[in-house]
Formats: structure tokens, sequence, C-alpha cells
């Protein structure tokens, strides 16, 4: 029997792995209740932002102790306070001084300062001496430089030329020694010149399951300063900015003397960081959190379906390489969760900025802002990949599903019960560490940076990953 | 390299369990070849380890000559169905042959023409979810027609259908056959094989029992019997007896007679006095000649299910 071989008329283009890509990508867009998820995962997420707004905005209205605005930029949240005795000097000056003796614990700051208005925000400089931090030179919410470890008593001076302004430290007042120098072209003609006395709060955290609760004790510094010596156009009189205090307090000892060229000021409040400020981002971009979970059953589901049904031998017989299957799948599940986690932090934040909550949201335009948006994308396209790999490894919806949510939700909710330091090795840790890309402000609470923690959860994707490519190749279908 | 399905000297074990036992047989292009055997003979194993979702112990499995996970669009070199019934069943017929036609590169006018060949029209923008048996077999068939392949391995493809359906397989696979593909069925039943397989391919316990042609497997297994019509049954019993002959009842009318030749039968029942009806050659069931094959398999088979 002689018979001629068929030759298929078909004929094929781009067999390659994007053939494999479209097709993973057609079978997520054909199964109607997989499209509804994502889409609920969005709509639900961005819901949830705005009901949040809304409450947020009824509940905070009373605002922050009676006080004024404090932080004049919400992604660098800067205590501008303390106590300042200053006067009017205009054009360049000289101010040196010793300062005597200090207390109210390890950061209390004692030292001058040159700044443009009493207005907390305003440009500034100044330089300090500290009990147990040594010699800082501040300027803005940025410039923070270390001097010598030297302790009261001690000289401090700082100069004024042009808008350059340099601090110097001596421990005799004879032999100077620069600290640091900073250019503020702001400055006016006529600043305020004077010494200044700060101390952080006492902050006690109280942080349950789920809750945190701070509350701050007000803390009094008293500076003894001598052998004034300020040489410019200054002004006689001395003025005087106080740390502004709440209702509660009722025997206000801040104030200062001057006797000769000896000076005591008492005050309160700090000038440094505000660690304990709310991240307004990152709390409004938590309701992602809901997408993220249906985007991680998704995700499961997308391998675990065609397990179950059997469908995989489909996928190996149509595409004999099988680690391309799984890889043109996280190519998909991925691209899917980075645009859904992307719409729903975008929603979300959107809708509570036109919602106005208390704290008011930062520009969206804002690199931290913006890195927590797009990376809220980033983080839920490795959850998905995470999951999926999960999933091809277990095969078993349910429990892939449950594993992926512990993984990423348990750590989250665990740390807030836990101590601090236990806490933050959990949230650098584990996979919960890629929340941390929402983080758009420096908090006394931070375990690990953004970019850093959103590392560690693609770390968790690329080694699950390779580990389901690993066991796939070994395993029948 | 002509199109065929080739495997050599292919083991395969599942822990203590030897699936498929040093199987070896080509697939020759042009015809139907049935691959039979009882439920758990290894049919579906070999037929997984050809196409790669089971990895042998031992031996190979070549498409077209090369082995199945070195094919860039496998679509195109050879059609296989193995489950039907594995479709998501959220997803519409047609977008379930999508996904597969974008996999390998072939146009999706080829979907909806595969799509009219099996008849499944209307039907294939519903979700495969509410699909009967039958139509899942339609659409695997569909499934495995897609890259117009040279070569077809279907398993169980009757299962499911009813009668109308049943012709129109037998008859898409001769005339795929006719094409000159090589195309490789199997199934459980050998009936179902009967009128459309040219070829056979019986397997037992792991081993191939036979590799043969279905007309010679036929005449074989009807060996020089002979088929008798008579209402004078123990007459013509003790009369045949007597005279060698090695006698079967099959019914109320019929005897089959085997060590004799007809005419010998004819000489010896006129002889005697033993009026019959007709007298021809006994024409065995492919059935029949499978039951004769695989008896021993079977046996010893249930002898070894007793024995653990």
């Amino acid at each position: 029997m002689t018979t001629t071989a068929y030759r298929s008329r078909v004929e094929t283009t781009g067999a390659g792995f994007g053939g494999l890509v479209r097709a993973e990508l057609t079978k997520l867009v054909t199964v109607p209740r997989w499209l509804l998820t994502l889409a609920a995962a969005v709509l639900l997420s961005v819901l949830v932002a705005g009901l949040a707004a809304l409450g947020a905005g009824q509940d905070n209205s009373g605002g922050d102790g009676g006080g004024p605005p404090v932080a004049h930029n919400p992604l660098e949240p800067f205590q501008d306070r303390g106590h300042f005795v200053h006067r009017e000097l205009t054009g360049d000056g000289d101010l040196i001084v010793r300062v005597d003796s200090q207390e109210g614990g390890g950061w209390a700051k004692a030292g001058l300062m040159i700044r443009a208005a009493e207005e907390p925000g305003a440009d500034y400089a100044a330089v300090m001496v500290t009990p147990e931090h040594g010699v800082r030179f501040k300027s803005g919410t940025g410039t923070d430089l270390a001097g010598s470890s030297a302790a009261s008593p001690t000289w401090l001076r700082l100069t004024l030329t042009g808008t350059t302004v340099t601090a110097l430290e001596s421990p005799d007042g004879i032999n100077w020694t620069g600290v640091g120098t900073v250019e503020l072209p702001g400055l006016p003609a006529k600043t305020l010149a004077g010494l200044f006395v700060a101390v952080p709060d006492e902050v006690v955290v109280t942080r349950q399951f789920g809750t945190e609760s701070i509350s701050g004790n007000t803390v009094e510094t008293t500076a003894v300063f001598g052998s004034l010596a300020f040489t410019g156009d200054l002004a006689p009189e001395w003025g005087e900015r106080e740390h502004p205090t709440g209702p509660a307090v009722t025997d206000d000892r801040t104030g200062y003397t001057v006797s000769g060229t000896a000076v005591t000021v008492t005050g309160t409040g700090d000038l440094g960081p505000d660690m304990f400020s709310p991240d307004a981002t990152r709390m409004t971009l938590t309701s992602v959190l809901i997408g993220l979970c249906a985007v991680i059953s998704l995700a499961v589901l997308f391998i675990t379906a065609e397990y179950r049904r059997g469908m995989i031998r489909t996928s190996f017989l149509v595409s004999p390489a099988r680690g391309r299957v799984l890889l043109a799948k996280a190519i998909v599940i991925g691209g899917a969760g980075f645009a859904a986690g992307l719409l729903a932090a975008l929603g979300s934040f959107a809708l509570a900025s036109a919602g106005g909550v208390v704290p008011p949201l930062p520009d969206l335009f804002a690199w931290p802002v913006l890195r927590a948006l797009i990376g809220t994308g980033v983080m839920v396209a490795a959850a998905a990949i995470l999951a999926l790999a999960v999933g091809s490894l277990i095969r078993h919806s349910a429990v892939a599903i449950a594993l992926v949510l512990l993984a990423l939700l348990v750590p989250q909710v665990a740390a807030s019960g836990l101590p601090l330091s236990a806490a933050n090795w959990v949230e650098r840790l584990t996979p919960a560490a890629g929340f941390a890309v929402q983080q758009t402000v420096a908090r006394y609470d931070v375990a690990i940076g953004p970019e850093a923690g959103l590392a560690v959860l693609c770390a968790y994707a690329a080694a699950a990953m390779a580990f389901a490519l690993w066991r796939q190749k070994r395993r029948d279908a | 390299m002509e199109a065929t399905i080739e495997v050599r000297g292919l083991h395969k074990r599942f822990g203590p369990t030897v699936a498929v036992d040093d199987l070896s047989f080509t697939v020759p292009p042009g015809q139907v070849t049935g691959f039979v055997g009882p439920n758990g003979a290894g049919k579906s194993t070999t037929m997984r380890a050809i196409v790669g979702l089971d990895r042998p112990d031992r031996g190979t499995a070549l498409v077209g000559g090369r082995p199945y996970r070195d094919l860039r669009a496998p679509l195109r070199e050879i059609g296989v169905m193995l489950d039907a019934s594995a479709i998501h069943p959220g997803r519409r017929a047609r977008n379930h042959l999508l996904w597969m036609a974008r996999a390998n590169g072939l146009p999706a006018s080829r979907v909806d023409e595969v799509i009219e060949l099996v008849g499944l029209g209307s039907a294939a923008h519903r979700p495969a979810g509410g699909y009967s048996l039958g139509m899942c077999q339609r659409l695997g068939i569909a499934a495995a027609l897609l890259g117009d392949p040279p070569v077809l391995m279907l398993d169980e493809p009757v299962n499911g259908l009813d009668p109308e359906g049943i012709r129109w397989i037998r008859g898409l696979l001769r005339s795929l056959a006719a094409e000159g593909r090589a195309v490789l069925v199997s199934s459980h039943l050998m009936s179902e094989l009967e009128g459309s397989a040219d070829h056979l391919l019986v397997i037992g316990r792991g081993r191939l029992v036979a590799d043969t042609g279905v007309r010679e497997l036929l005449a074989s297994a009807s060996g020089d019997r002979v088929e008798l019509r008579t209402d004078q049954r123990r007459e013509a019993m003790a009369v045949l007896t007597a005279a060698g002959a090695t006698v079967a009842v099959t019914d109320a009318e019929t005897l089959v007679v085997a060590e004799l030749t007809a005419a010998r039968i004819v000489e010896l029942l006129t002889g005697s006095g033993v009026a019959f009806s007709g007298i021809a050659e006994h024409r065995a069931t492919l059935e029949e000649a499978y039951m004769e094959l695989t008896r021993d398999a079977v046996e010893f088979r249930a002898l070894a299910g007793e024995a653990s």
C-alpha cells in the first residue's frame, strides 16, 4: 500500500512564547466569572476607601489638640516646636553663647537659632547641644548634622553672612570648630536671632491587635545660657515664641529670664522629625487589601482549576514545554494583578482625596505617593504570582488560597499585637513586607523601607515560582 | 519523515504496578488503527506517554520521528483527544478552541472551520459547562483537528455518542485515514471498532497481545469452522461428534462445527438422514476474535487480583 504522507495545511505564525502568553490571556478573559472577580477587586477597594474617607472626615474633625498644623509637608512630618527667645536681626550677625546646663532627658536641645519668622515651617538654622547626643546642626526638615559629642557646658556660635548660616562649637570659647553650613536663599533681610530649647514629648504607644493608640505627655526642659554675645544690627527688645499648649495644660511654667549675659529658658515641644504622624496615604491604600484577596483567589484558581478539570493536560499538549506554560500564566496573572492593584490604588486615593480626609492626603505626583500607588500595583502582581506558584505546587484551590492569604495577612495582624521589635522582624521577613511599599512617611514603627519591603515579597514570589517550575518538570501531569 | 506514531520498548510503572511493559508498535499512515484492550490494560498510559504527559521509565515514543517535547507547534503534528470533558465549564466552547489555536499560532478562522466540521455550530457560543458528553466528545475531536495534523490519537472517541454520532465518527475516522493520516483510536470494546478500524493493536496487562490487520484477525478467529443451521440439533450433534468434530451450540438452531470440512459435514448428515436448512463458513465477529485473544490476559489478571 502506498500512501503519500499527509501534511498540515494550516499555517502557524508565532507559535513561540508570545503565542503562549496570548493563549493564557485568552483563558483569563474568556471565563466571565474571572473578569467579574477582577472588576470587583478594583471596585470594592475603591468603594471601601471612599466609605473610610467619609467616616474619617466626621470622626477627626477635632484636629490636633487645638494647635496649629505643625507639618507643612504631610510626607515629611516635622515638629518645628520648642521655645524660642529672640531679637530681631537686620543683615549679617554673629551669635555666641555658652550653654551652662540643661535638663529634660537625653534628647533635650538647647542652643542658638536664626529663623525667617516665628511660624512653624519657616526657614531656620540652629546649632544645639544635647545631654546624650552631642552637638547638632539642624535646618529645614532634612539637614541634621552631628558635631562633637560634647555636652554642656560648651560654647556654640551661629553666624549669618548674606543668606549663609554657619554653625561652630568650642569647648572654651577660643578655639572654634565648624559643625555645618547651610544656604537659606529665602531668608529675609530682617530675621529672628536668639536662643531656643526643645525636647521631645514622652510618647506612649499602646498596640493591640489591629489598633494602636499614641498618647503624648508634655516634657519640660530648662537650659541656662551664659556669656551671651550677639553682634550685628539687633533690636533691643526680646520676643518669645512658645510651643502652643493645649487646654489641658494649666500651670504653664515655660518662659525666660534675662539677667545680664545669662538667660534661663524653659520650654516644651521638639524640633525634629515627627515619627508619630499618621501616614494618610498608607491608611487610604489599606482598602486595596480587599482587592488583593480577590486577586489572590483568582491567581490560585487560574492554575488549580486546570488541575481539577484535567485541563492542564490540554495545556501541556498544546505546549509540551511545561515551564513556559507556567511562565506565561505568571506574566498574564501578574499583569492582571498589576492593573487591578494600580487601578484600585489610584481609585482609592482619588476618591479619598475628593472626600477630603483628615489628615489631608499629599499631592498625587509626589514621589513617595507615586511610589506607593505604582508599588501597590507591583505588590498585587507579586502576590498574584506567588499565589499562582503556590497553586501550581499544591493543586488544591482552597488550601492554596488559605496559605497565601495567611502568609500575607497574618503577619500584619499578628505584628500589631507583638512588641515593636518582634513586630519589626515579622514585617521584614514575611511576604507581608510587601505592604511597606505603601509607606509614604517615616514613622516610629517602620520596619523596612518601601523598596526593600517590595523586594522581599518579590523574592518570595520568585522563589515560589522557581520551586514550582522545578517540581512541575518532575511530576506526571 | 513519515507521519506516524512509533513506540519502542516503552515501560512505565506506578509504584509496584507495571502499567506498560516493554511495548513496541508503529501506527501506519493511511489507516485507522484500533488500540484495544480491557480497562486498565495500559492504553491511556501509553497514549499519555506518547504525548509526554507521563514520563516513561524506559523506552521512547516518537511522533513523526521526534519526541513530543521537541514539537514546536504540536497541534499541527498530532491531534490528541484524551479526556474530552476536561474543559472549564465557564468558558464558551469556541473560546476553548481559541486559546489552543493562539498557543500554537493558528489562525482564529481555523477555529470556526473545525466547529463546523464536528457539527457544533450554534452550540459553540454556549458555555461548555452545559455540554452533554456527546457534545464534549465532538468538541474534543474539534480540538484534535485544529491544526489539521497528519496524525490523530483519540482515546475512546465513541464513548457517549448516540448512534447517529457513532456513525458520524466512523465516517470521519475513515475519511481522515483516507487522506493519508495515521489514526490511532483506543477502545475497550472491540465492537465499537467494527467497521472502522483497518489494523488492530491489542494490549493486555501492558503488553502487546496482537499487532494485526483486522481481516487477518477475523480469518484466523473464524478458523476452519462451519456454521450449521438445523432443527434436528441433537441428531446432528451425535453424528458429527461421532465423526470426531467439536461442536458448539450457539442458539436453538445453530451449531458451530470445528475439525470437519463443510463437504464432509454435508456428506455425514445426508448419510445419516439428518435434515439441515443451511451450512456456511463461520464468520467470527471482531468481538469474538478479541475475546479469544485477550482471554489469557484477563484470566491472569483475575488470578493476580485474587492472590494479592
